[in-house]
């Protein structure tokens, strides 16, 4: 399944309220949760923190990739947060991050998850897109952009 | 007349499209009287391409390694009792790499004649076309390609094989 199918207003925050790491998962969590794409938050937050204990998802440019592998999600799943401040993530360039993609996937899930993964670090490599991602003021224009690419 | 289609193999990454298109390749085999094989290709590049980008740890490429190969023989044995079902023999195959790269390298390989291939998601932008794997097969495979649309009527054929 391709990213772009995954990806849907009511999984798209932004602007995130959150101002540090953990919260801005956790919000990406309840977004999941308000969705109804996961059912144990729990869970969910601690395979994603647990994951980031081990080094930052936060790549350069701005962009995080929280990831999890847990069967609280039931499939592929993706949230996706913009935060024009921008939140300090340990990033590997040492900047604040602006755009978080959460993607889990149940253990069976395997490729599809490496392929939403692959798809992301593919995609951060174009930097007039990120940042027309982050410029993003509400989700339906984010979902939008997605879509018009 | 030589037969057309002596050799089929179809490509099987744990999608339910690919799944439907092992099924058709199954109804396609006892139909022609062809050898079937089923591939399944541990995608190292993604993997490789995941740790170069810092998503993933070395720990985590390697964890991920092992799921795949984990999946690679759920899924052909998957594909394999499908066949037995219809009294279908199937070679089965596992290979590692680029799967576009690997599917054209296997097509060459066991001289294949026919390709069939799980139905392809939509193509939305150049990037989908440029990165999609099963669309890169399809395009790239040095032999005719069928594409298994219509899971319904497929299930339909395939539960009618006797």
């Amino acid at each position: 399944m391709a990213l772009i199918d995954l990806i849907e207003e009511s999984v798209v925050r932004a602007p995130l309220k959150a101002s540090g790491k953990e919260d801005a998962i956790r919000e990406l969590v309840d977004v999941l949760v308000a969705a109804g794409k996961i059912t144990d938050a729990q869970t969910v937050l601690r395979a994603v923190l647990d994951r980031e204990a081990k080094g930052s998802t936060g790549l350069a440019e701005g962009i995080a990739v929280p990831h999890g592998k847990t069967a609280a999600a039931r499939e592929l799943t993706i949230a996706i947060g913009v935060s024009p401040d921008g939140i300090e993530f340990g990033s590997l360039d040492g900047q604040p991050a602006r755009l978080f993609f959460l993607i889990l996937a149940p253990p069976d899930q395997t490729g599809p998850h490496i392929e939403a993964l692959a798809e992301i670090a593919r995609m951060s490599r174009s930097k007039a897109f990120c940042t027309s991602l982050v410029a993003c003021r509400n989700p339906a224009e984010l979902v939008h952009m997605f879509k018009d690419e | 007349m030589t037969r057309p289609i002596r050799k089929i193999m179809v490509y099987v990454d744990g999608s339910e499209q690919s799944i439907t298109a092992a099924q058709y390749a199954i109804v396609l085999a006892k139909a022609l009287g062809a050898e079937l094989c089923a591939l399944y290709v541990v995608d190292t590049r993604a993997l490789a391409e995941l740790v170069k980008s810092r998503i993933f740890l070395e720990a985590e490429q390697d964890e991920y390694r092992r799921d795949l190969d984990g999946d690679a023989s759920r899924y052909l044995n998957h594909v394999r009792e499908l066949a037995r079902r219809k009294g279908v023999p199937v070679s089965t195959e596992k290979s590692s790499g680029a799967v576009h790269v690997e599917i054209k390298a296997k097509v060459t390989e066991l001289g294949i004649d026919l390709l069939v291939l799980g139905e392809i998601s939509q193509i939305r932008s150049r990037r989908d076309e440029l990165y999609n794997e099963t669309e890169r097969a399809m395009r790239n495979a040095q032999c005719p390609v069928l594409v298994a649309k219509g899971e319904d009527k497929i299930w339909d054929l395939y539960e009618a094989l006797e």
